[in-house]
C-alpha cells in the first residue's frame, strides 16, 4: 500500500493545478514545493492568458491576485534610435476575459492555498531530491533520505527540472532548448501608470519587443506588462546567440532594454524594488520529452510545454491546463487501480484532444523564426528605413512605399525571393 | 542600475552548510570561453586574477549556469529547506 495516492513535485501552475484536481476528486495528494512560501522561488512576465484559473475554483475572479486584466496589447521592434509599434486595444479583452497580468510570488501562494482548501496535503520549503524506483516503476520519491511512497508521481518542476533530468525522464537541457529570463519590477503609484498607458480602473497594458539594438549577434526579445501598481519588465535572451557572441552579459541586456530612448520614459521616477531570473523553456515540440511512464507524469515546463512566437510568451496557461489533464488521467487510473505507462498514457491522449498539444504542433519550429536573423536585425532596420523614406522631406521626388521597400531590401542585401519564402515560412509557423 | 545595486535588493536564506552548486576548479582552469560568466544573471562567476571564482550566495536559481557551462563542470541541484533566494514579486 502506498502512503498517497499521488505525489505531486512542485507548486508551481502545473503542480498547484494538478494537486486542486486530484483533491477536488477525492485522491490522497501530496504536493511538495521547495520554495517557502509557495511562489518565491519563481519568476514570470507575466500575463496568464485565458481563463485557466477557472477550471480549479469558482471564485478565482473575485479571489485570485490578477493584477490587471488586458485591455491592450502592443508588439513592437526596437533599432537603436526608433521605435516601430503595432497597438491592439479592445474591449473584446475584457468581456472574453483574453488575459490578465500576475505576479508569481502572489499567484502561486493562492494556488496553493486553493489545493489546501480541496483537502491536498501541502509541505513547503521542502526538496524533493529524487525519484524512488522499484522494479523500473515510478513508486515515490526521496526527500532527505526518506522515501515517501505513492501511487504516482507528478513532476512539475519547472523549466530546470532537476528531478526528471536526474532520472533520465528528460534530456540534460541544451542551448535549443531555453532561453535566460531577466526581468525587473518597478514601482509606480497607479494614477502614473493609468495616465503613461492609457489605461482606466483595472484595464493593463503589455507590450512585447524585438530587441533589434542588440550588438554582437545577441538575440534576445523584451517585454513590459502594467500591474496594478508596478511595471513588469524584462528580457528573454536566446542562450545559443549569447554563446556565440560571448562577451555580452545577460544583465546588462536587461539594462540596455531598460534604458532604450522608447523605454526610459515609460519608466521615470520609478523605483526598481526587484530584480530576478529564470530559465524560459523555449524548444517547443522539439524538446518534448516522452510524457508519462510507469508510475509517472511529467506537466508544465518540465515538459517544456512553453512558447513564444514574438507576439506573446506563454508557459503558465500550459502549465494549468497539463496540470489539469495530468490530474484527470490519474483519477481515471485510480479507478482501474492500473498505473502502468499505458493506462497512464491518458494523459497524452487528453493532452492531444486539449489546446496544448494542438499548439505545440501547429507552433512547430516557430523557435526558429522567434530567433533568427530575420526578425532581430534585418526586418527592424528595414522597417525604419521604410519608415524614415515615408516621412522625411528632402525636398526631393518621393518614392512609392514599394519602392522604399525594395531599396531597403537591396541595402540589407535580400533578394525579393528569399524575403517572400521568409515570410511566408514566418506566418506559416505563427 | 548596476547589477550589484540589483542583487543587494533581494532576500537570501543563505544555506551556510551546504552549496547547492559547485564548479570542478581542474575543468574551469582549462576552461576556453567561461561563458558562465557572461550567462549568469546574478554575476556569481567572475574571473578573480585569471581564475575562475564561483559565488553560491547571490545564487537566484535561475538553472542558467547548468546548461551555459558546456565542459562538465558544474554540478547543479536544488536548494534545501527553503533556503535560497526568496522573491516578493516573482
Ligand atoms: C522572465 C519570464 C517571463 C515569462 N513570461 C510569461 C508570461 O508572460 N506568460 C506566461 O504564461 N508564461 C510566462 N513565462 C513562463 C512561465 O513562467 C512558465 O511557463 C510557468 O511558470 C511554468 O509553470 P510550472 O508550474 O510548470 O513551473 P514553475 O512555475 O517553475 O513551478 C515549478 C515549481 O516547482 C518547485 N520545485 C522545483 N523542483 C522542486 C523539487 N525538486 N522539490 C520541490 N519543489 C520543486 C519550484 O520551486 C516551483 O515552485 C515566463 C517565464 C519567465 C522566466
Ligand atoms: S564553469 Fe564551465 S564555463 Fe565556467 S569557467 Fe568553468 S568550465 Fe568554463
Ligand atoms: S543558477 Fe543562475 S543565478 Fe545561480 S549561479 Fe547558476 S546562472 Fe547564476
Amino acid at each position: 500500500m502506498s502512503e498517497f495516492d499521488a505525489i505531486v513535485v512542485g507548486g508551481g501552475p502545473a503542480g498547484a493545478s494538478a494537486a486542486i484536481k486530484l483533491a477536488q476528486n477525492n485522491m490522497n495528494v501530496l504536493l511538495v514545493e521547495r520554495g517557502d512560501p509557495p511562489g518565491s522561488k519563481n519568476v514570470s512576465g507575466g500575463v496568464l492568458w485565458g481563463t485557466g484559473l477557472g477550471e480549479l475554483s469558482d471564485d478565482w475572479e473575485k479571489t485570485a491576485p490578477l493584477e490587471r486584466y488586458l485591455e491592450s496589447k502592443s508588439v513592437a521592434f526596437l533599432t537603436e534610435k526608433s521605435k516601430i509599434n503595432i497597438d491592439f486595444s479592445t474591449k473584446n479583452f475584457e468581456e472574453q476575459k483574453t488575459g490578465y497580468t500576475v505576479l508569481r510570488a502572489k499567484l502561486d501562494p493562492w494556488l496553493v492555498k486553493k489545493a489546501r482548501e480541496a483537502g491536498a496535503m501541502v509541505v513547503t520549503g521542502v526538496t524533493v531530491d529524487r525519484l524512488s524506483k522499484k522494479d523500473g516503476k515510478v513508486v515515490g520519491v526521496i526527500q532527505d533520505g526518506d522515501e515517501i511512497t505513492a501511487d504516482a508521481v507528478i513532476l512539475a518542476e519547472g523549466a530546470n527540472p532537476r528531478v526528471a533530468i536526474d532520472s533520465g525522464l528528460r534530456e540534460p537541457l541544451k542551448d535549443h532548448d531555453v532561453a535566460i529570463g531577466v526581468k525587473e519590477v518597478i514601482k509606480l503609484p497607479e494614477k502614473t501608470i493609468n495616465e503613461r498607458f492609457n489605461l482606466r480602473g483595472k484595464a493593463g497594458y503589455a507590450c512585447e519587443y524585438v530587441l533589434g539594438f542588440l550588438k554582437d549577434g545577441v538575440e534576445a526579445g523584451g517585454f513590459l506588462y502594467t500591474n496594478k501598481d508596478s511595471i513588469s519588465i524584462g528580457a528573454v535572451i536566446s542562450m545559443k546567440h549569447l554563446r556565440q557572441s560571448n562577451q555580452v552579459y545577460s544583465f546588462d541586456i536587461m539594462e540596455e532594454f531598460a534604458s532604450h530612448p522608447f523605454i526610459a520614459p515609460l519608466l521615470e521616477e520609478g523605483r526598481v524594488d526587484e530584480y530576478s531570473a529564470h530559465l524560459v523553456q523555449e524548444g517547443g515540440l522539439s524538446s518534448i520529452p516522452k510524457l508519462y511512464g510507469d508510475g509517472y507524469m511529467i506537466a508544465g515546463d518540465a515538459a517544456g510545454f512553453s512558447f513564444s512566437n514574438g507576439l506573446v510568451l506563454q508557459g503558465m496557461n500550459y502549465a494549468i491546463s497539463s496540470g489539469i489533464s495530468a490530474a484527470e488521467a490519474l483519477v481515471e487510473a485510480k479507478q482501474k487501480s492500473d498505473f502502468s505507462s499505458a493506462s497512464l498514457s491518458r494523459y497524452q491522449q487528453k493532452l492531444e484532444e486539449s489546446y496544448v498539444m494542438k499548439d505545440m504542433r501547429t507552433f512547430k519550429g516557430i523557435e526558429n523564426v522567434t530567433w533568427s536573423k530575420m526578425i532581430h536585425k534585418t526586418f527592424p532596420s528595414m522597417l525604419e528605413n521604410v519608415m524614415m523614406g515615408l516621412f522625411k522631406e528632402e525636398g526631393k521626388p518621393k518614392k512609392h512605399m514599394m519602392q522604399l521597400v525594395l531599396d531597403s531590401m537591396s541595402s540589407s542585401k535580400i533578394k525579393s525571393k528569399d524575403m517572400l519564402l521568409q515570410g511566408y515560412r514566418m506566418l506559416r509557423r505563427m | 542600475m548596476k547589477i550589484e545595486e540589483r542583487l543587494s535588493l533581494l532576500n537570501y536564506k543563505t544555506d551556510k552548510s551546504y552549496e547547492h552548486i559547485t564548479v570542478n576548479p581542474n575543468i574551469c582552469e582549462e576552461c576556453p570561453d567561461h561563458f558562465c560568466t557572461f550567462a549568469c544573471p546574478a554575476k556569481c562567476y567572475t574571473i578573480i586574477e585569471g581564475k575562475l571564482n564561483f559565488k553560491y550566495e547571490d545564487c537566484v536559481e535561475c538553472g542558467t549556469c547548468a546548461v551555459a557551462c558546456s565542459h562538465g563542470s558544474v554540478s547543479w541541484t536544488n536548494t534545501k529547506g527553503g533556503h535560497g533566494v526568496k522573491y516578493k514579486y516573482g
